[in-house]
C-alpha cells in the first residue's frame, strides 16, 4: 500500500480530482498547504515570495495502482510546457490501513 | 516507531483525543482537511432519477451535481511505538466507530527517525 502526497496548483484542483474520480479513485483529501520550490518562491524585482499557497492531495493506493495514479496526475496538474510550480509528487509507504465504520483492515 | 493517520469527523476530535489520553497518548497533531470517500453515486438514486426526470431536492440530489463535492474532516496524527500501534488503532475505531460511511479512514506508516528539537536527541528516547 502506498501514499500518494501531490502537491498541485490551487487551480488545477478540480481538473485532478475529476479525473481522479472518472479513473476509480474517489477517496482523496485535500488540504491548504504554503509552500515554495527549488526556485526559492517567485522573484519580483527584489523580493521572493516563498510562501506560494498550493493544494495538498493525500491519495492512498495500492502497489499496482501507483503507475496509474501517479500519471493521470502529472498529465492534469500540468500548465503548459515544463513551468515552474506546477508542483510535486511524493511517494511513501503504508503499513496498514483501517475503516472506521466497521473495523476492518484493508484500503 | 509508527505514524498512525486518522481521517476522522469533525465532531469526534474530543471524543478521541481524551480517549487517547486515557490510553497513553497524550501526543497528537491534528488538522482540518477536506476529503472524499469511496462512495459513489447509489444506483436506484439514479434509476429513480431517469424514470422521474428531476433531480431530489434533498442532499442525494445534490450530490448527484456536483462531481468533486468535499466533506470537512480532522487529519489526526500520533506517532507512537512499534508495539503501541493496536492500542492506539483500537481506541480511535473504538471511538470513533458509528457503524456509518464517513467515519473515517486510519492509515499506519513507518517512521525511521525523530528528533527532538528542544536538545537535539534522537529516535527513540526523543518519543
Amino acid at each position: 500500500m502506498l501514499m500518494v502526497r501531490a502537491i498541485i496548483r490551487p487551480e488545477k484542483v478540480g481538473v485532478v480530482m475529476t479525473e481522479l474520480a472518472e479513473a476509480g479513485f474517489p477517496a482523496i483529501t485535500k488540504m491548504d498547504v504554503f509552500g515554495r520550490g527549488k526556485q526559492r518562491g517567485i522573484r519580483v524585482d527584489d523580493f521572493y515570495y516563498d510562501e506560494i499557497p498550493k493544494e495538498m492531495l493525500l491519495i492512498f493506493c495500492s502497489d499496482e495502482d501507483k503507475d496509474t495514479l501517479v500519471k493521470i496526475i502529472l498529465r492534469t496538474a500540468r500548465t503548459g510546457d515544463g513551468n515552474y510550480g506546477d508542483g510535486r509528487v511524493f511517494i511513501s509507504p503504508v503499513e496498514e490501513a483501517y475503516t472506521v465504520s466497521t473495523g476492518k483492515a484493508g484500503l | 516507531m509508527k505514524e498512525i493517520m486518522a481521517f476522522i469527523r469533525s465532531n469526534k476530535v474530543n471524543a478521541t483525543k481524551t480517549a487517547l489520553a486515557e490510553g497513553g497518548f497524550p501526543a497528537f497533531s491534528c488538522r482540518k482537511c477536506l476529503g472524499r470517500g469511496k462512495k459513489s453515486i447509489d444506483p436506484e438514486l439514479l434509476n429513480l432519477v431517469i424514470a422521474v426526470g428531476e433531480l431530489p431536492l434533498d442532499a442525494s440530489g445534490e450530490s448527484l451535481t456536483e462531481a468533486i463535492r468535499l466533506v470537512p474532516k480532522r487529519m489526526f496524527i500520533v506517532i507512537v511505538d512499534d508495539e503501541k500501534v493496536k492500542d492506539a488503532v483500537d481506541i480511535i475505531i473504538e471511538t470513533n466507530q458509528t457503524g456509518h460511511q464517513g467515519d473515517g479512514k486510519i492509515f499506519v506508516l513507518p517512521i525511521f527517525e525523530s528528533y527532538r528539537v528542544r536538545d537535539g536527541s534522537s529516535t527513540t528516547d526523543a518519543y
